[in-house]
């Protein structure tokens, strides 16, 4: 287990926007005095920061303590996009357990109109700068439309298939008032909406949006039983594999094994996952990179399933970045957010029954033809 | 004609050989001397090895596509108005994958499995890296 004492003890999120209302530190604040509402702490008692936001130069984790009037003893920035921010959550709670800091707030956000957002993913990486944008690179449906054509035509799956991932999260969505998506989405609006980088179409793909997410990391004794949520087990990988070009698989099958065993749980005791959704293509290689299912065999398992939050597998119960939006190093953040909020039995209309523990699961860095870094973390009410 | 203003890369030490080949119309790649692999995108070191002992040597530009997706939505002009655009993974018979474009006049007759040839000169000068169109 990574830490028996040391968890997950408050959460906060601001709330977004299509198009920026302040600054990313505006966003970043919200999150994270709503996150030390939920914690019951106040500001002098946090002494470690994480930030995960990959527009945030020249700021850095320090600085982003001094804007925010904090001194603080551990001070984080990730460097893994998408699947940072499970990891900057796991390597609090090691400082914590270590003594280096007694409660840190893990925050992560972005404030993004358009023209901002095209120029962030234009020079996401030097390889994508020099040797994607040149060609008439799309930004990620680009890539992840090659990767999802790559999978239907190996394993035989389909759009219709795929649609199942965002028609159902848009359910889900549609009881969550802060979602930016909550109008009705059937498999026929999916199907038949615009072409973005076919075989991608508009609802493949997630916004670009502005807002933040935060987590508080400290004593579960601090809290109530049942408000804190400990971190079982958490894994992570980077670059592989190495050098293919639009890899159908990304990390998560190597270390699931030890995932599921150091949690002391297996898949069907999960109530819940919430994936990294940014196209339905990642959503179902995570899904069988995470072994819910064999390679090549998420089809099938789609067609038997409802992923809405009282279906058969509930998936991305507040409706994920596909109907949320992508707020920059929020998006690795939202699917951990809405874990704590199920397990602490605050979903209120999107409640899983009786949720007891679930499996978040993070996905970015995209680079030469390869989104890089992944990881995952097994959660349950403490 | 005038040649669209793409975006271009940015010539390093490291890609010059492959930046200034493709202007005279070729496919320069770097292949290892010690470990033999070929490798792409230009690379300092092997990426498989870390020799620092890289050749430069001309590819046939000869491959064929594994996957692509037609690109309605850029993030980066001038390709907006010459959507949709082919982008596609192509495996190169040197044995190294790579992501290039792909020129044609009928995009839905672009499928995996199609065998490409690099674009000849003079169209070549028109895009800034090795491009790629259906074989003849």
């Amino acid at each position: 287990m990574l830490s028996k004492n040391v968890g997950i003890i408050g959460y906060g999120s601001a709330a977004y926007d299509k198009k920026p209302r302040q600054t990313i530190f505006g966003y970043l604040g919200e999150a994270a005095a709503a996150a030390l509402r939920s914690a019951g702490i106040t500001k002098e008692e946090v002494n470690g920061i994480s930030v995960d936001a990959t527009n945030l130069a020249p700021d850095t984790a320090v600085t982003t303590a001094e804007y925010f009037g904090m001194s603080v003893s551990w001070a984080y920035k990730s460097t893994a996009a998408g699947a940072g921010p499970l990891i900057s959550v796991s390597n609090a709670v090691r400082a914590v357990e270590a003594g280096q800091a007694d409660y840190v707030l893990c925050v992560g956000g972005g404030a993004q109109d358009v023209a901002a957002f095209k120029r962030r993913i234009a020079q996401f990486t030097s390889a994508i700068q020099d040797y994607l944008v040149p060609h008439g690179y799309g930004g990620p449906p680009g890539l992840f439309g090659i990767i999802q054509r790559k999978h239907m035509e190996l394993y035989g799956t389909t759009r219709e298939q795929f649609g199942r991932i965002a028609v159902d999260l848009r359910a889900n969505a549609r009881l969550n008032d802060a979602a930016l998506l909550r109008g009705p989405m059937s498999l026929d609006d999916y199907l038949h909406a615009p072409l973005i980088a076919d075989p991608l179409r508009l609802y493949d793909c997630v916004m670009p949006c502005s807002g933040a997410e935060a987590v508080v990391i400290g004593p579960l004794d601090r809290v109530p039983r049942g408000k804190g949520v400990r971190v079982l087990s958490a894994r992570e990988r980077h670059n592989h594999p190495v050098g293919e070009v639009a890899p159908v698989r990304g990390g998560w099958e190597l270390f699931r094994d030890e995932l599921f065993e150091e949690a002391g749980y297996a898949h069907k005791d999960m109530d819940f996952v919430q994936l990294y959704d940014d196209f339905p293509i990642m959503a179902a290689i995570q899904l069988e990179d995470l072994g819910f299912c064999k390679k090549g065999e998420i089809g099938a398992f789609l067609d038997g399933h409802r992923l809405t939050h009282d279906g058969s597998f509930p998936l991305n119960t507040g409706g994920g970045q596909l109907s949320c939006g992508q707020a920059g190093g929020s998006a690795g953040l939202i699917g951990l957010v809405e874990a704590t909020r199920q397990l602490r039995g605050e979903g209120e209309r999107r409640q899983v029954r009786d949720a007891q523990r679930g499996v978040v699961s993070g996905f970015g860095m995209i680079s030469y033809g390869h989104g890089l870094s992944t990881s995952a973390v097994i959660l349950e009410k403490a | 004609m005038s040649t669209p203003a793409y975006p271009q890369p940015a010539v390093t030490s490291t890609n010059r050989p492959l930046i200034e080949g493709w202007q005279r119309g070729e496919l320069m790649l770097q292949h290892c001397e010690d470990c033999k692999q070929v490798i792409f995108f230009p690379r300092h070191n092997c990426p498989h090895c870390w020799s620092t002992k890289l050749a430069w040597q001309r590819s046939k530009g000869q491959g064929t596509i594994v996957s692509f997706a037609r690109v309605y939505k850029h993030v980066s002009e001038p390709f907006g108005a010459e959507a949709p655009t082919i982008l596609a993974e192509i495996d190169l018979t040197d044995g190294v994958g790579m992501m290039a474009r792909v020129i044609t006049s009928d995009v839905a007759s672009i499928a995996s499995g199609m065998r490409v040839e690099l674009v000849p000169m003079p169209e070549a000068a028109r895009y800034p890296l090795p491009t790629f169109q259906p074989a003849k």
